[in-house]
């Protein structure tokens, strides 16, 4: 059974359903899921910060959940389902919390902001009316070099609110 | 010096929290930078860079990567122009590769282009250099000593720079002065950190050069490297997509732009070429650590009487922009604090540790430090209020710095009184609980450079405005680069005042060599003021053909013709109107394409003594900072709970981005403050060249930032504008330093204010107070 | 950056799991999250030959309490499902903390508990608090399966009791109803830092009595200590102000810190004679039940 699972073990076919759509790609299986997103796919919303899981501009949601994809391989995500920046919007509207990120000034070199809205997306989808500090702690693991994080507290604070409205 | 309020109040489209043009790309992932750009055909380029900080190199073997398949060049030296480059005029001291020896780790030596990046990767592992690792000069105190090693043979004792500026007479002054004192203080090599790295992408095509990069100026990357590989500047051509982040770390080029540019010459393929986050920490040019002594007198009122002001600069392997670093380091410390008589003697010394250039505040910070906690000691010596002692000695309007700054709009002491008024000043200092403590500092920074970095007559800004043919929008070409403090919307905010159409009317292409005008790019806090004046001119030339032609179809006279929101109307006749857009397309059919044309140069400014120009600025802002911190005396853990920010900006185009960019600038003063610094092994290797172990703050670090302004109106200003990226740096070290000396009595003159370094110094106070009670 | 290359092997049971650790040997690395493992390759400090991934064994994920055993907790589940745990919650919520202390979120859902013990790196932060409230590891190998007191899971930086073939599967925490645990990490940033020193006691009260007394200390020795001699001067005696800082101040002479860019030797004692007295004080509270 070992020596069977060796000739095909550098490659293999991955599966993703990414913002909905199924992708099927045959990658190296040294390829990060960041990798495949941007290269393979296109969707470079998914930023690359530091390739080390300091940054979290690469922050995707894995079956709904905030994850590093630069720490992720490709093969380890197959068969499962991928949100990217990219799949927020839906049918032309922004979802409120990119909606509250423009209306906030909360973008200001905008690298960090795919994943510092995914991160907030998530926040909300799992704790809708969040405190100031939940939400620091949700976006802790994004970094920002532009806003002292100020704008971007609000405009997530202001995403819940209109959330609940 | 401020315009009537009534005027203000006329004013459509400035002054107003518009948006950000291109908010909505970047919240959709739809902004692409230059790394997410996909070209056919395109290569990826990679830098093989040194594991030493000092060495000589003895062969460089690169057979066996050329051999590696999917490897389609691989260059060094040899194989690139020896031209050297630069920033920083007549020192002009690196090149594309190093030649013989290497100057740090992280000094770039050969690179490959391949299909790929983990080819790319593989190839580089290829590469067989020989080094003969040499000793590393890594002590900026020593590196002047004879007995060193030499960096670079045209600078002696690894001297960059050395400047000796005396204005009035300071040994007069402090041998007048009622107290005198002198301290020490030293700041770190703090980084930039963009989140975008540094990245290009080149092309090569019939002779010209193509080059796509993360830049903060297009024409200085132009201009080098049009001179490095013997082109004309005109088939150079540099743009840039979206920007993530510059902060003083994208103004020069970093070779990225240089590397791939020799392989897609050498390739005939596009090359992409990408920093990692490694490379983007060795590369550096930010932050130089600066070591300060400061004597200064004042009399027995606080009354600040002269300074003597002492550095010695560390400014590692090459100059980059750092001969203007060390300048600003001095000249920026009589801005804010009238006194006469200054003297300043600074060496900027080279190390073989990354090279230190221009960061958020140049080199004013880490002197700005020095002097308030300083001032915050004269104030204790002399029992006086750490405000007070600034409201005696704060800049008035309309006066000149010993250094010949001519300081116009100055609202300093207003934003001192109202700083100490919105924090609670009155009822916190000295008063707050154990361990509680509130402190200020303050600053004030350039609204743009007097004069551009090379020698050239060109103007600092040139705008175009064409209006469409149907007149219903507008295209402004500018220069300008938008790095992501927001110019694009700002410029287009002033672009639709000055033509009296609407913010949604401006179109936008910028900061292009080949399609837009001349600007030096996004630095000195300058594009507001700058482009924003030839931007204005533009508008004004654009609105003055439209309403000649308005008053001859609406037979009135010229003077009586306004324009607001699209309407062209006689001024007490409103009844007497014609939509912009009518008018316009009238002009194309009747006169021709609709283009107004702007163009912005300073006046001449400053003296004449050697480095005068280096701080002249047709403008000036100043800030007071008041922070509240809570220690933990026994970790020696200091939480900063609280900043109030008072700004003197001038008038405000649009007040989101404006406070975002006071809130920005105190991050990084609070992050170099706290937590920043890069550390070296004995060797000079990075030891936290990563965002895990170089620590910029997280969401759950910051404090609670209160943004606030003054009332101001800058004449040398277009609608009254100056400085806001820059300035609320300043301020932020020193106040957080003297708000932790209020909380438990410490003094910390060195950055950052680790734990570690609290804790030490209070166990040092311990231990003093032990002795003092033994002796008795 | 590019991860080296290497032989990808999924196997379906933990059994096959171990063949292949079995077979492989040093040249195989076992692949739970990846939070750690990615980085290295990353960095090239590690280039395994083949990668065992473990995410196909279910099993190993959840946390679970079993009457009369306690908290099982799967190697394979991530820290947020450790924060977020209702049980762990309810009875060690000193492990929730902990856990919530590490990384930042997204790691936290990418990081497993078991990935954390098994890496061995000193600074981790499960391992002290775990140690303290006496947790077993359920290892299994190709010969059957053992528990081992965590305690003497670790044998250096990196280093572990597990065998090539050995695969950690769950974390067992006996219950002790009269316990009360406390964790304190001291990073130099709220998030995404490591540990310059952590700290976890665990008190055991029997009225005003500490019955029972453990104190585990992290980042401060190659791998986490027991600081017993601070211990004993509080076991089985009337909790006093005087014993805590007396148990503080022995704490720190026991640790054996080294210096390093996050902080010195000197500092490090300091902190885990800070630390001790902090988590003793709240392991006592917690522990009056």
């Amino acid at each position: 059974m070992v020596t069977e699972a060796k000739p095909k073990t550098k490659r293999q076919i991955v599966t993703l359903t990414i913002n909905g759509d199924e992708h099927v790609s045959l990658v190296k299986v040294n390829t990060t899921l960041l990798d495949l997103l941007r290269e393979e796919f296109d969707y470079t919303g998914t930023k690359k910060g530091c390739e080390l899981g300091d940054c979290g501009a690469c922050t995707v949601l894995l079956d709904g959940e905030p994850v590093n994809s630069c720490l992720i391989l490709a093969v380890e995500a197959d068969g499962r389902s991928v949100t990217t920046i990219e799949g927020l919007e839906k049918n032309g509207k922004l979802d409120v919390v990119q909606e509250a990120f423009v209306n906030h000034g909360a973008i200001q070199c905008g690298y960090c902001s795919p994943g510092m809205i995914l991160s907030s997306r998530a926040l909300l989808n799992r704790n809708p009316s969040p405190t100031e500090r939940e939400v620091r702690d949700a976006i802790a693991g994004n970094l920002c070099r532009c806003t002292g994080y100020v704008k971007i507290v609000e405009a997530v604070l202001a995403a819940s609110a209109e959330s609940k409205a | 010096m401020s315009e009537p309020a009534a005027k203000k109040e006329q004013y459509s489209v400035i002054g107003k929290s518009v948006p950000k043009v291109d908010a909505y790309d970047k919240a959709t992932g739809r902004a692409r930078y230059t790394g997410d750009l996909k070209v056919p055909n395109a290569l990826v380029g990679k830098i093989l860079r040194s594991p030493h900080a000092h060495a000589r190199i003895i062969s460089i073997d690169t057979s066996k990567a050329e051999q590696l398949p999917g490897v389609k060049a691989v260059i060094t030296a040899k194989d690139v122009p020896s031209v050297m480059y630069g920033i920083s005029p007549a020192r002009y001291d690196e090149n594309i590769f190093a030649v013989e020896k290497v100057l740090y780790v992280g000094d770039k030596v050969a690179a490959v282009a391949a299909v790929d990046e983990e080819t790319a990767v593989k190839a580089l592992n290829l590469i067989d250099v020989e080094y003969e690792v040499l000793p590393p000069v890594l002590d900026p105190f020593r590196a002047m000593d004879p007995d060193q090693p030499q960096l670079h043979e045209q600078y002696p004792r690894n001297i960059s720079v050395e400047i000796h500026q005396n204005f009035g007479d300071v040994d007069k002054a402090l041998a007048d002065a009622y107290h005198v004192r002198t301290d020490t203080f030293s700041g770190t090599r703090a980084a930039h950190v963009p989140m975008e790295p540094h990245a290009a992408l080149s092309k090569w095509e019939g002779g010209k050069l193509t080059i796509t990069c993360s830049t903060q100026s297009p024409h200085y990357f132009q201009y080098h490297i049009a001179r490095v590989f013997g082109l004309k500047m005109g088939d150079v051509r540099v743009l840039k997509s979206y920007v993530g982040g510059g902060f003083g770390g994208k103004l020069e080029p970093s070779g990225a732009e240089y590397v791939s540019a020799a392989l897609a010459m050498k390739t005939g393929r596009p090359v992409k070429l990408v920093f990692d986050r490694w490379e983007v920490f060795v590369h550096h040019r930010g932050r130089h650590p600066q070591h300060i002594t400061l004597t200064t007198g004042v009399t027995k009122e606080g009354k600040l009487l002269g300074c003597h002001a002492r550095f010695i600069i560390d400014g590692g392997a090459y100059t980059s922009l750092g001969i203007a670093s060390a300048y600003y380091a001095g000249a920026m410390l009589p801005l804010i604090y009238m006194f006469d008589h200054y003297r300043f003697d600074g060496f900027r010394v080279h190390t073989n540790l990354p090279s230190c250039g221009a960061q958020r505040g140049h080199g004013a910070p880490q002197p700005r430090f020095a002097f308030e906690s300083q001032l915050d000691m004269i104030a204790k010596d002399l029992g006086m209020d750490s405000i007070d002692i600034r409201l005696v000695n704060a800049r008035k309007p309309d006066t000149m710095t010993p250094n010949e700054f001519k300081v116009n709009s100055c609202a300093f002491t207003e934003a001192i009184q109202k700083a100490r008024r919105i924090s609670g000043w009155d009822e916190k200092k000295g008063k707050l609980a154990s361990g509680k403590g509130i402190g200020i500092g303050c600053g004030g920074f350039i609204s743009g450079n007097g004069y551009p970095i090379y020698r050239t007559r060109l103007p600092h800004a040139g705008a175009v405005i064409k209006v469409s043919e149907q007149g219903d929008i507008a295209t402004l070409y500018t220069g300008a680069v938008d790095i992501g403090q927001g110019s694009d919307t700002v410029l287009a905010q002033m672009a639709a005042e000055a033509m009296g159409i609407d913010f949604e009317d401006i179109k936008l292409v910028t900061a292009d060599t080949e399609t837009t005008p001349h600007d030096f790019g996004a630095y000195a806090s300058r594009q507001t003021l700058m482009s924003g004046w030839a931007v204005k001119e533009a508008g004004e030339e654009v609105r003055r053909q439209v309403l000649e032609l308005a008053a001859e179809m609406l037979e009135a006279n010229v003077e009586d013709m306004n324009v607001d929101r699209r309407v062209i109307y006689v001024k007490g006749s409103p009844e007497k109107s014609i939509p912009f857009e009518r008018v316009a397309n009238e002009f194309f059919i009747t006169r021709g394409p609709l283009v107004g044309r702007g163009k912005y140069a300073p006046p001449k400014l400053g003296g004449s003594f050697k480095g005068a120009p280096v701080g002249t600025s047709p403008a000036y802002s100043f800030a007071a900072q008041i922070s509240q911190v809570e220690t933990d005396e026994e970790t020696g853990q200091v939480m900063v709970t609280d900043v109030w920010d008072v700004h003197d900006c001038g008038q405000v185009i649009n007040p989101t981005l404006l406070h975002a960019q006071v809130e920005g600038a105190l991050f990084m003063g609070m992050g170099e403050a706290m937590y920043e610094a890069m550390v070296f092994d004995a060797n000079g290797k990075p030891l936290n060249a990563n965002l895990g172990d170089y620590r910029i703050p997280t969401a759950l670090d910051v404090p609670q930032v209160v943004s606030d302004l003054v009332d101001s109106y800058e004449p040398a200003g277009p609608w009254g504008v100056k400085e806001v990226g820059e300035g609320a740096t300043l301020p932020t070290m020193g106040s957080y330093a003297n708000a932790i000396y209020d909380a438990i009595g410490i003094r910390i003159y060195d950055m950052p204010l680790t734990p570690e370094k609290v804790w030490r110094a209070i166990e040092q106070r311990k231990r003093q107070e032990r002795e003092a009670a033994e002796k008795k | 950056m590019i991860v080296p290359e290497f032989d990808y092997l999924t196997p379906q049971t933990l059994n096959e799991a171990c063949a292949l650790l079995g077979e492989y040997g040093s040249r195989a690395k076992v692949l739970a999250g990846g939070s750690d493992l990615v980085v290295k390759m990353k960095n090239g400090l590690l280039k395994p030959d083949y990668i065992v991934s473990l995410k196909n064994l279910q099993d190993l994920k959840g946390i679970r309490y079993e009457a009369g055993t306690g908290v099982i907790i799967g190697a394979r589940t991530t820290h947020n499902r450790v924060v977020e745990n209702e049980i762990l919650r309810e009875r060690f919520p000193s492990v929730s903390a902990a856990a919530g202390t590490m990384a930042a979120y997204q790691v936290r859902n990418i990081g497993t508990i078991g990935g954390n013990l098994v890496n061995a790196v000193p600074s981790a932060d499960m391992p002290p608090i775990l140690i303290a409230l006496s947790a077993k590891a359920r290892i299994v190998g190709l010969s059957g399966e053992r528990l081992v007191d965590l305690e003497e899971f670790f044998l250096g930086p990196g280093k572990t009791v597990l065998n090539q073939d050995e695969i950690l599967a769950e974390i067992i925490i006996p219950d002790q109803a009269t316990t009360g645990s406390s964790y304190i990490k001291f990073g130099l940033r709220r998030a995404g830092s490591l540990a310059v020193a952590g700290v976890a006691s665990s008190v055991m009260m029997d009225g005003e009595m500490a019955e029972d007394v453990r104190i585990v200390l992290g980042a401060v020795a190659p791998t986490p200590l027991r600081a017993r001699e601070a211990e004993a001067v509080l076991r089985g005696k009337k909790v006093s102000q005087e014993l805590i800082e007396q148990a503080g101040k022995i704490a720190a002479a026991e640790s054996k810190p080294i210096t390093d860019i996050r902080g010195s030797a000197e500092y490090r004692r300091h902190l885990v004679d800070v630390l001790t007295r902090r988590t003793l004080k709240t392991a006592i509270e917690k522990g009056h039940v």
